[in-house]
């Protein structure tokens, strides 16, 4: 099990080395340059020359792209162009809010999910089932930003039940837990509604497949009532294919989340992500990706553990 | 005495594509405590849908008829909340394949237990200890430590035990028992069924025990009862019925079972109708010997007249021929030219290895195997399961690495190489069990089996096409089938289109892993004969590989025993039969399921 562990882990990190070389050329090749951002459109070119020379952007590429790794393995992410802060530290308020956020969706869609996904299995091919089946298909056709544009309309902009954005710093100190649950509460909803259209799906089918099998015609033979063959047998069968598909798609999940962030104004590592994207400060850009692709592994890993305590045949050797 | 079971005139009505189609009629049935019945049938004779109609289990939109009286309750006007208290109580049920029939995730103790504590109540430790006495009387060794382990840490034997004490947990009264040794080899099956007999007599427990394996039936079952095509043909007395068949349907049967030492097995002519094309008056009337024009006029009386009842208007009388016609004639022994040399044959598969380790070593699945062919010979090769007996059929196939030579009409396959080995393997051809999983099902069968042919080219279209309807023509099908897909074909149809394939090579050997183990008894000897002519028309030689001893013994000029990888026994077939050396080769035939020849 720890060997399996070990083994998946150093496999990821040639995964994210990969990832985040890829993105330092691209980001770096990309014209302009982060010199326009800080010093404006009419900078002269001596002036944005001598910024680069004093940012260390006039070395070659491999050069920077070494020196950067040489950092990474000191623990240090390098300094924010724009903002003038370490990397770091700027990122963990962020992160704070990005895994608040991304935490409290995938527990309301995982459980909203099975709910649905439940009453799906149950009553497959009959109207409940279809029922869920036709809003299902409806959200999943549906872009993030349309969704998170409708829901700022109807509930901040028509009845005003809800702030649409606007929240900036959990540090604040006006802004109490009741004022976070309720910038929360939108994104959230967002998110939600698009997973759970594809996941609750996924758990309809498992659930109506392990229904049609052998063994539930046994523990029916046995005189076990519907509800405990559901409960006691199908529930955690089904169970697996539902996290391993999570675990999938946990990039899918954030860049959604960027866009809803984004969205939202609300100050995670998505918008964080957009904002530096834009102005080309590429210290943040890079290690936002960085992070981003280390919680995808750590998602995916945590998935198949939690795959391996279902499971008794899975075996790590 | 009192019936346990008594069933009457249940009929069973399934939805199928929008229509209800009737798939059991009128069957009248009994059973009394301690008693070891055997309900037996061709498959799709509706023996399943009879036993999970007992149970009230059957798919949705079924509907009967008809009173099934257990302990004289009718569960067929039962509602669901009775019929949760009488599953697993009073009526307990085996079924098939219990791997997939077992949850993958959770603990034999809890499933055993479950069904101690839906019906009795009691604490998690109470329900374990009952799970423990359970395993321990079905034979489970060291029972207490594997309360905790998932049914894929068991074997296929192992796991049916452990489905066989689920069934006990609450001793019911009747324990139905649907087809559960098909699959299991003949060592293991044997000792399930010796479980189930010796249970019923300790427990003085009814068994309905359901196959259509006739030579299971003459050994263990006290009385008998034969569908065809969802109707009761003959009933009664086990002993008596394989004295002396009445009924046509169960004489052509008991003839088509395979013994030790026929020259001829006799095939009955024609398919089982489908539910919804079944003829009026007696169903076996287009495929009756015996046939008259009253026949189907309407669907016979049970004559009463003999020791057993047959639905039947012209049941044979009791000097009618003997059940088996068939002198048992010592095989002529024959002088082969020589085919194939197999010298020091060795495998060894590699275990699964990690991304950076090294592959675990296994042992090896065959080791030093020498053996020759000669041309028109068939050689048995018979082994329980993981003998090795798939792997040497591989090997020699070239479908596997292998150690050691295999040599073809002289040539050694290891030393060739590019074209000439690509010709050399075409002369091997195989036919497997299921011959459909190798068929694309969206080529017609015509497609499929020209695809040898235009792999070899040198044909045209219509020359292709004459080929592949004289193909047809020798496997005994209609040249129609050219145009139908694997999809809509039976499975001994589909066998036959595989030996087509086999043959449009033009091979010299065919190597024959469980060719007619999916098979039903008739349809098994058709295809064996078929199989028997063509290796006499065109000299083809077979390697034979089957659990079945008694298909092996009538195909094979000489067959070879596999014990773990190794060969410990091989001999010509009657000297192997009479005077088995090794006590392995004596273990095998002892276990093998025989119909005992009846003196008339
Ligand atoms: N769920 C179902 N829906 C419709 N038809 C079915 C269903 N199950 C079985 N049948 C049909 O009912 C008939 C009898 O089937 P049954 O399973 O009882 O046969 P069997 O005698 O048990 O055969 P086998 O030896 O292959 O198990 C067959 O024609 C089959 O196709
Ligand atoms: S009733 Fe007629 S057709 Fe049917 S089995 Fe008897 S003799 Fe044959
Ligand atoms: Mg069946």
């Amino acid at each position: 099990m720890m060997k399996m562990i070990l083994r998946r882990l150093a496999s990821s990190c040639l995964s994210l080395f990969i990832l985040v070389a890829l993105v330092f050329f691209l980001a770096h090749l990309t014209p302009g340059g982060p010199a326009y951002s800080i010093l404006g459109q009419k900078a002269t070119p001596e002036s944005v020359a001598q910024l680069n020379q004093r940012l260390g952007l006039d070395q070659p590429l491999l050069k920077q792209f070494g020196l950067w790794i040489w950092h990474l393995l000191h623990g240090e992410l390098g300094y924010s162009y724009l903002l003038n802060r370490p990397v770091g530290q700027l990122l963990w308020v962020y992160e704070r809010n990005t895994l608040i956020f991304y935490t409290v969706s995938i527990i309301i869609s995982t459980a909203l999910s099975i709910a649905l996904g439940l009453i799906q299995g149950v009553w497959f091919g009959r109207w409940p089932a279809k029922l869920i089946g036709a809003f299902q298909l409806g959200f999943y056709a549906l872009p993030p930003f349309f969704v998170a544009a409708m829901l700022i309309l109807w509930f901040a902009v028509d009845v005003h039940w809800l702030p649409a954005s606007g929240i900036i710093d959990l540090r604040d100190p006006h802004a109490g837990i009741a004022s976070f649950a309720a910038h929360l509460v939108l994104p959230v909803t967002t998110v939600s509604l698009l997973t759970v259209s594809s996941l609750s799906r996924y758990f309809g089918e498992a659930v109506h497949e392990e229904l049609g099998k052998d063994y539930v015609r046994t523990a029916r033979a046995k005189g076990v009532s519907f509800a405990s063959i559901l409960f006691r047998h199908v529930m955690r069968n089904a169970l697996r294919p539902l996290i391993t598909i999570l675990g999938l798609s946990f990039p899918y999940i954030f860049t959604g989340g960027v866009i809803v962030e984004s969205v939202f104004n609300y100050p995670g590592l998505g918008w964080l992500m957009w904002r530096s994207a834009l102005s080309q400060d590429y210290p943040i850009l890079i290690a936002i990706v960085l992070v981003i692709g280390v919680l995808t592994v750590l998602g995916n890993l945590l998935a198949d553990l939690v795959n391996g305590l279902l499971d008794p045949r899975a075996s790590y050797e | 005495m009192n019936a346990v079971l008594e069933i009457k005139n249940l009929s069973v009505t399934l939805k199928r594509g929008g229509r209800d189609v009737t798939i059991l009629d009128q069957l009248n049935l009994r059973i009394a405590p301690g008693e070891m019945q055997a309900l037996v049938g061709e498959s799709g004779s509706g023996k399943t849908i009879a036993a999970l109609a007992i149970m009230r289990l059957l798919p949705p939109g079924a509907a009967i008829t008809g009173e099934i009286l257990l302990n004289g309750e009718n569960l067929a006007a039962a509602v669901e909340p009775r019929m949760r208290q009488v599953r697993g109580k009073s009526v307990a049920m085996v079924f098939q394949n219990p791997l997939a029939a077992l949850n993958p995730s959770r603990t034999i103790a809890a499933q055993i237990g479950e069904a101690w504590r839906v019906h009795q109540g009691g604490s998690a430790a109470q329900a374990r200890a009952r799970a423990l006495e359970l395993l321990d009387e079905v034979g489970i060794p060291d029972p207490k430590n594997r309360l905790n382990d998932y049914p894929h840490q068991f074997s296929g034997g192992m796991r049916q035990r452990v489905m066989i004490a689920m069934s006990l947990a609450c001793s019911p009264h009747l324990l139905i028992a649907d087809e559960p040794t098909t699959g299991l080899d003949p060592l293991i099956a044997q000792q399930i069924m010796t479980l189930i007999a010796r249970l019923r007599r300790e427990r003085d427990m009814a068994v309905l025990f359901v196959t259509h394996d006739l030579s299971v039936v003459q050994e263990h079952a006290d009385s008998i009862h034969v569908l065809y095509a969802g109707r009761s043909v003959e009933w009664g007395a086990a002993a008596a019925f394989f004295q002396h068949p009445r009924h046509p349907y169960s004489e052509a049967l008991l003839g088509s079972v395979a013994r030790l030492g026929q020259a001829r097995l006799r095939n009955i002519p024609g398919n089982l109708p489908e539910p919804e094309q079944r003829p009026p008056g007696c169903r076996f009337a287009p495929r009756c010997a015996y046939a008259s024009a009253v026949c189907s006029t309407a669907y016979p009386p049970a004559d009463a007249q003999g020791a057993t009842l047959a639905a039947c208007f012209h049941p044979l009388p009791r000097t009618a021929r003997p059940a088996f016609a068939e002198t048992l004639a010592p095989r002529p022994a024959r002088n082969f030219a020589p085919l194939l040399d197999v010298t020091d044959l060795g495998v060894r598969y590699r275990g699964a290895g990690g991304w950076f380790g090294a592959a675990r070593r296994l042992p090896p699945s065959l080791a030093e195997v020498s053996f020759r062919l000669g041309r028109g010979e068939c050689l048995g090769v018979v082994g329980e399961s993981g003998s090795g007996k798939s792997s040497l059929g591989r090997a020699v196939l070239q479908m596997i690495e292998y150690d050691g030579q295999v040599t073809l009409d002289g040539h050694d396959f290891h030393a060739m190489a590019g074209r000439a080995k690509r010709d050399l393997r075409r002369k091997i051809q195989v036919v497997f069990q299921d011959p459909r999983e190798s068929m694309n099902p969206r080529m017609t069968i015509g497609e499929v089996i020209a695809e040898p042919l235009r792999l070899r080219g040198g044909l045209n279209n219509a020359a292709r096409r004459a080929r592949v309807e004289a193909l047809l023509g020798q496997v005994g099908l209609n040249p129609e089938m050219a145009a139908r897909h694997p999809g809509d074909v039976s499975g001994g149809q589909a066998q036959r289109i595989a030996i087509a394939r086999a043959l449009a090579a033009e091979p010299e050997l065919i190597v024959l892993d469980e060719p007619t183990s999916a098979l039903d008894v008739s349809t098994q000897a058709m295809l064996l004969n078929l199989l028997k002519d063509l290796s006499l028309k065109h000299a083809l030689s077979y390697i034979l590989i089957s659990h079945d001893f008694a298909v092996v013994s009538y195909m094979s000029d000489r067959i070879a025993v596999l014990n773990a990888g190794r060969i410990v026994e091989m001999n010509e077939t009657a000297a192997l039969l009479s005077a088995p050396r090794a006590a392995y080769t004596r273990a095998l035939i002892g276990a093998a399921p025989q119909l005992q020849p009846m003196q008339a």
